[in-house]
């Protein structure tokens, strides 16, 4: 070869070996001692006792002590009818929640942004948010207060003349119940998302349009909404990652014994048959795992496509 | 309706502004009206409630339940305890989620490895019965600091947080090396200040976290004087447990005893756990919206 093709820069050589490296950073290893500590006492040690999924759990032999008896746990869940519907409940509540509650954010965010910005828009803004911060045990009493047989909603009724309806022991209003409630909570929150987002929408499209002789509507519909679609697309994606959690911090303040066979999620049947005085702790340990590892597999799926579609995925840069 | 540019020059609103501002008006009472029905419900006493069951409108000022709830005790002392778990919850949560982020934004050697072990703990986790028995053998279950450690690492924050501080002007932390500054004192003179907003942020979020956190301390903490707030309202309105209805022990003035009911009582616990968030809220939306939209574009 030519001692021209060779590259005019020396390329550096690694003298430093991996022992070396370590002592140089031995701070970092001690700063993140702490948080690194925790996750192993908080996080990591549980996951042994996810070991109970294989094992029928004997009081007297402890965890460890217990026999192992492989997938048998796993089988009963296919063949105990309340493991079943709480599945079918989980999934069928949690795509209605997607389908059903992405849509107000995004319409109250379309029809705040109409309104200029000032104390009237978030004066708004403020009391939309409001109800975000208060945890489901302080909503859930103001929603059941409201909804109860003598409550706000059916002295409204009576008022109009219609008869007063039980709304929270009814097995068909349960369910739009929740929805609306949550939509009541959350939306607020949700509009601050796509409010940045639609202030990021390019003007002069806005301007286009309206000189093609588009109304407003028409602009929200052409220009603003294929604008934001991108954030539309990854609060879906991240919905359809969270489709076995359901909402059970909503569900078990909300739920009663009447209507728990449409409000029965997975985390409120694992809570029921855990703390009962002849749990079989290995099952419902068996049922959390099974939860558990659809959810990571649905986490995957939903980082890989939001990393299609945004050129990074949810937990990495 | 079509938009006629012209007009929007001038101050006048469209009419189309002005349906849309009366409609999210109307939205704006939706939200307020049910927590405007609860707190004139916990003002009522027995006999308005009973012939005023719609409770729009106050009807009197009447502290009946109030004075009920204070002398049966225990809402101070949840206060207390949850006051405690919010302060030591975020301190911790703080330290760990800084000290961890700043070494993640450094190279060094196992960095790949630890940080995926804090990834896997995102979506990953041992499940409600593993943990409750890890808490078991760590001899932590009864205590506060359960609840306060449990909840103190946040994978997500720690992300933001590294971002954050892998984005800091590297000339600053080279400024602070030239004038002999080891390791230690460059994260705390020198880093940390820089992120104050985003702290502020993040600590905001896991202050509120731990305030609502209800479920874990109803597990784990039994005896009354530990509960938090959260713990102290779910009892107060779930009739199985309440420790404060007349069934029992009457905690009223005998004049009070018949103005007291059950609804009324469980309005004004209600209200007091609401109180501290009503008050505090307003000040903090705009650090809360802000840490919101940061921590979205960092991802």
């Amino acid at each position: 070869m030519s001692k021209f093709s060779k590259p005019a820069v020396v390329k550096p050589i690694r003298h430093t070996s991996l022992w070396t490296r370590i002592k140089q950073s031995k701070y970092l290893y001690l700063i993140i001692l702490p948080g690194m500590l925790q996750l192993i006492v908080f996080s990591y040690f549980p996951m042994t006792g996810i070991q109970l999924a294989f094992k029928k759990y004997n009081a007297t032999h402890g965890i460890w002590g217990s026999t192992w008896v492989g997938l048998k746990n796993f089988r009963r869940i296919f063949i105990t009818p309340a493991a079943v519907k709480a599945i079918i409940n989980t999934l069928e509540i949690s795509f209605s929640r997607i389908a059903i509650e992405f849509i107000p954010p995004i319409a109250l965010a379309i029809l705040l942004n109409e309104i200029p910005d000032g104390r009237f828009r978030k004066g708004l803004q403020t009391i939309y948010t409001f109800p975000h911060f208060l945890s489901w045990v302080i909503v859930a009493v103001v929603v059941k207060n409201f909804f109860t047989y003598s409550g706000g909603i059916n002295e409204l009724r009576i008022i109009f003349g219609l008869d007063r309806v039980n709304y929270l022991s009814s097995k068909d209003f349960f369910r739009p119940l929740l929805y609306f409630s949550d939509i009541w909570k959350e939306s607020g929150w949700g509009t601050i998302i796509y409010l940045a987002a639609i202030a990021a929408v390019d003007p002069t499209l806005y301007e286009a349009a309206q000189i093609d002789g588009a109304n407003r509507w028409q602009q929200t519909w052409h220009v603003t909404l294929p604008g934001i679609k991108e954030i539309i697309i990854i609060n879906l994606i991240l919905g359809i990652g969270g489709v076995m959690n359901a909402g059970f911090d909503q569900i078990f303040n909300l739920t009663n014994s009447s209507v728990t066979s449409v409000s029965q999620i997975i985390d409120t049947y694992v809570y029921d048959i855990t703390f009962k005085a002849t749990a079989d702790y290995g099952f419902s340990t068996a049922v959390g795992l099974f939860k558990s590892v659809i959810n990571m597999l649905l986490l995957f799926v939903a980082n890989f496509a939001a990393k299609h579609m945004l050129g990074s995925g949810i937990f990495s840069r | 309706m079509q938009n006629n540019p012209k007009k929007q020059k001038k101050k006048r609103h469209s009419g189309q502004q002005i349906i849309i501002a009366l409609f999210l008006l109307l939205w704006g009472c939706a939200i307020f009206i049910p927590f405007w029905n609860a707190i004139v419900i916990s003002f009522m006493s027995k006999s308005q409630y009973n012939t005023h069951t719609a409770a729009l409108i106050p009807y009197g000022f009447n502290i009946g339940n109030y004075e009920h709830l204070i002398n049966a005790g225990g809402l101070l002392n949840s206060y207390l305890n949850t006051a405690i778990i919010v302060i030591c919850g975020t301190a911790c949560s703080l330290l760990f989620t800084t000290m961890l982020a700043y070494g993640f934004s450094k190279p060094f050697p196992g960095r790949k490895l630890f940080f995926s072990m804090m990834l896997f703990t995102m979506f990953f986790g041992g499940g409600m019965l593993p943990t409750y028995l890890n808490l078991k053998s760590l001899g932590l279950l009864g205590t506060r600091t359960a609840i306060i450690l449990m909840f103190s690492l946040s994978g997500f924050h720690v992300i933001i947080m590294k971002n954050s501080f892998e984005n800091s002007p590297r000339e600053m932390e080279e400024a602070a090396k030239i004038d002999g500054a080891n390791d230690l004192m460059i994260f705390l003179r020198v880093l940390l200040p820089l992120q104050s907003p985003m702290l502020a942020a993040i600590g905001l979020f896991t202050a509120v976290g731990y305030w609502n956190e209800w479920f874990w301390s109803s597990l784990v903490i039994n005896k009354m004087e530990l509960l938090p707030i959260s713990v102290f309202l779910r009892n107060a309105v779930s009739s199985a447990t309440t420790q404060i209805n007349f069934g029992g022990v009457n905690f009223s003035s005998p004049e009070n005893q018949k103005n007291v009911f059950t609804l009324g009582i469980s309005m004004a616990t209600l209200v007091f756990t609401m109180l501290p968030v009503m008050c505090v809220y307003p000040f903090l939306q705009k650090y809360f919206a802000k840490g919101v939209l940061t921590g979205a574009v960092k991802m």
